[in-house]
């Protein structure tokens, strides 16, 4: 099955691509935020649930390993990033609240 | 002079300044490489660090920065020097400063593992820097934030066509939340709806003038039509000073923004704030593209809205008199500030924008490009300005504009009224997302010592009391030029980070090391200046009259300036100490971090 960016990559060859960069451009605009807090909603939900399934990786045991270990295939592309972002401690102006839309 | 030529002006400066110069910088000095990894896909998260193609990063960066700053700076400016040396202080600034700070702050934190700038300055210059930064945000947040609800109240107090486009504006972007999170309706569906009903209120905004005057009347007639407050403002009678008057009328309108901004400082930012500010974009943008097209052909087909009708030049300190001293230098180069340079567009990009950078031939179209369609905007709002010249500035700004937009066939009534609109929407928008930054930082600067303003309600009502006592100074041109001394100290601080990072790398660091110096001088004498006029003209007259509340609000002004001073000054040893010792010896500060980027 071919990757969806793949897929993507090929419609930008078929079209215009003046007018491609036009349309991303405006998206980028306009529906770019809604998708960026969606993702950021989407991802506090999966922290909370990986530290509760999987919180013995670091360092709060939460769970029997047995059943931690049965999750870990779907889970285990997103424990890097997940480390990652409990490792860094973020500064006050780096919660969505920075974007001041222009002042 | 007419618009035709400005537009030609402004667009042989977008191409000059992005072919001739920001480009041969980003492959002579920056050097960027296509093949090298970025934060973004080094440290991929799908969230803050997320490839994002550089159109669509284009359109997010520009939207964050341009907004309110670039059209008021340019309608003060142009009412107290004239437009030729707004429009002079637009080109320069942004040929020279205004890109090279955007564009080299993205490049500082790409490079820099994604770092934001004040992690950068507690790397490369000290650590008290980020401690002298948390007080610098607060102060610029709270000088905008009186700024801002200032003009708002005294526009929607003169102006009863505006007030049902924004009550509606308001109820379409709770809707258009609710839509959205909540009932899972389509974007563009829900974007018809409430952009359509907010636009359609907008243009009935003349049917309803009528009952908004009689509110406005019957709130004075609580006090048999006498003012609340009477103030010295030496900015009035053309600068000659006189006694202001705040009607209820006014403080009405001024406590209905605060309601609206204290719900979105409070409320998920889904809820409100993010909605609302999608609302207005498309408000904002319809008139600006409207007015931007209206003003390159209306030259050609009404050339009655494009001749220039305000004096080209009004001289060097043309406001001298009793009202103090108003200098061309450094005054002008503060008044207008985004447009030209800003510094906050530099704290964004590099959290915001740089962490989404795919590939660092992407950091110039993104960084500069961004800021040539802001000085575009600028240059539009100038442009309205000097081709109004009724009524105040902001109705001229709108006369102006309407003008524009009625060239595409739109009666004029119609016209003005979505300018002002436009004018109203675009600062209410980014007055309710202020107070909710001023809560956070006030929440992380002072919560640990004071434990209450971790509640966010007390926080939010603490920033809009602060904003509400500098409105009542009434002296709205001194709170604007402080804001803009601010916001461009903040982009002479971003410079020097950039400065000290290109020495301590051993690259070329005169391109941004010369407009720091010039940024970072300017600034600091243009709060001198304010500060003077503060003191003399306003706080003395004020107290001398026994006038309290006006006495307080100066005073507070004159102290937020001092303070302006001090982190300056502070910042600026440090920096300068770093700056000798990275010169003599550039190190291996090169070299990114191993460690995660905090």
């Amino acid at each position: 099955m071919m990757p969806a960016n793949a897929i993507e990559g090929r419609h930008r060859e078929t079209v215009n691509p003046m007018w491609q960069a036009v349309k991303d451009f405006f998206y980028g605009m306009t529906g770019y935020q809604f998708v960026h807090h969606a993702r950021e909603m989407r991802h506090e939900a999966e922290s909370i649930f990986l530290v509760v399934t999987l919180g013995d990786l670091v360092g709060i045991p939460v769970m029997p390993p047995v059943y931690a270990l049965r999750l870990l295939p779907f889970v285990a592309p997103e424990i890097a990033a997940w480390k990652r972002q409990l490792a860094r401690r973020k500064e006050f102006w780096e919660k969505e609240e920075y974007d001041l839309h222009g002042v | 002079m007419n618009a035709l030529i400005a537009v030609i002006l402004g667009a042989i400066t977008v191409y000059l300044t992005y072919t001739r110069y920001a480009r041969r910088i980003d492959r002579n000095v920056i050097q960027s490489d296509p093949k090298r990894a970025t934060p973004a896909t080094l440290y991929m998260d799908g969230v803050d660090f997320m490839p994002t193609n550089r159109n669509i990063l284009f359109g997010y960066h520009f939207k964050s920065i341009a907004a309110a700053g670039p059209i008021v700076g340019a309608i003060v400016a142009a009412t107290l020097w004239g437009w030729l040396p707004a429009m002079l202080w637009l080109i320069v600034g942004v040929a020279f400063m205004g890109w090279v700070s955007d564009y080299s702050a993205i490049v500082m934190s790409v490079r820099n593992e994604g770092h934001s700038l004040s992690a950068v300055a507690h790397r490369l210059v000290s650590p008290r820097t980020r401690t002298i930064l948390f007080l610098f945000i607060f102060f610029y947040l709270l000088l905008v934030a009186g700024a801002f609800v200032g003009i708002m109240a005294q526009v929607m107090e003169s102006q009863p066509r505006t007030h049902l486009g924004m009550i509606l504006l308001v109820v379409m972007g709770l809707l258009l939340g609710q839509m959205l999170y909540r009932w899972r309706i389509g974007l563009v569906p829900a974007t018809a709806l409430t952009v359509g009903v907010t636009l359609a209120a907008i243009m009935m905004g003349g049917a309803s003038e009528g009952f908004f005057k009689g509110l406005n009347e019957a709130f004075n007639s609580l006090t048999g039509g006498s003012p609340l407050v009477t103030y010295f403002d030496p900015t009035l009678a053309n600068f000659k000073g006189a006694d202001a008057k705040i009607m209820p009328s006014l403080l009405f309108w001024a406590l209905a923004i605060s309601l609206f901004c204290y719900a979105g400082s409070v409320l998920p930012i889904w809820r409100m704030a993010q909605p609302v500010v999608y609302v207005g974009f498309w408000i904002t943008a319809l008139a600006m593209l409207l007015g931007l097209g209206g003003a390159a052909v209306g030259t050609i087909i009404k050339p009655e809205v494009a001749q220039f009708q305000i004096p080209m030049f009004k001289g060097w300190n043309p406001q001298m008199g009793p009202a103090g001293v108003m200098p061309l230098w450094p005054m002008l180069f503060v008044t207008i500030a985004c447009g030209a340079i800003s510094g906050w567009h530099a704290l964004f990009g590099s959290v915001g924008t740089a962490r989404q950078i795919e590939n660092e031939a992407d950091m110039l179209p993104v960084g500069a490009g961004s800021m040539l369609a802001e000085f575009l905007l600028g240059m539009l709002a100038l442009l309205a300005i000097s081709v109004g010249a009724k009524g105040s500035p902001v109705a001229a700004f709108a006369n102006g504009l309407g003008g524009f937009i009625s060239v595409w066939g739109f009666p004029m009534e119609y016209a003005v009224s979505l300018a002002f609109a436009a004018f109203i929407v675009i600062v209410l928008v980014v007055t309710q997302l202020l107070f909710r930054v001023m809560r956070v930082t006030l929440t992380e600067w002072l919560g640990e010592i004071i434990p209450p303003l971790r509640n966010q309600h007390f926080s939010s009502f603490i920033s809009i009391a602060l904003a509400i006592l500098l409105v009542m100074t009434g002296t709205w041109i001194y709170l604007w030029q402080l804001f803009g001394a601010a916001n461009q100290l903040m982009a002479a601080l971003s410079l020097l980070l950039v400065t000290i990072w290109l020495a301590s790398v051993g690259k070329n660091w005169v391109y941004a090391g010369i407009p720091m110096i010039l940024m970072y001088v300017t600034t600091v004498a243009s709060v001198l200046v304010t500060a003077y006029n503060l003191y003399f003209n306003v706080y003395l007259p004020n107290l001398a009259a026994g006038r309290m509340l006006p006495t307080v609000g100066s005073g507070l002004m004159v102290l937020v300036a001092i303070l302006l001073i001090f982190a300056a000054i502070l910042i600026g040893i440090d920096g300068f100490r770093a700056f000798f010792k990275y010169l003599r010896r550039p190190t291996t500060m090169a070299q990114p971090a191993t460690a995660p980027p905090l």
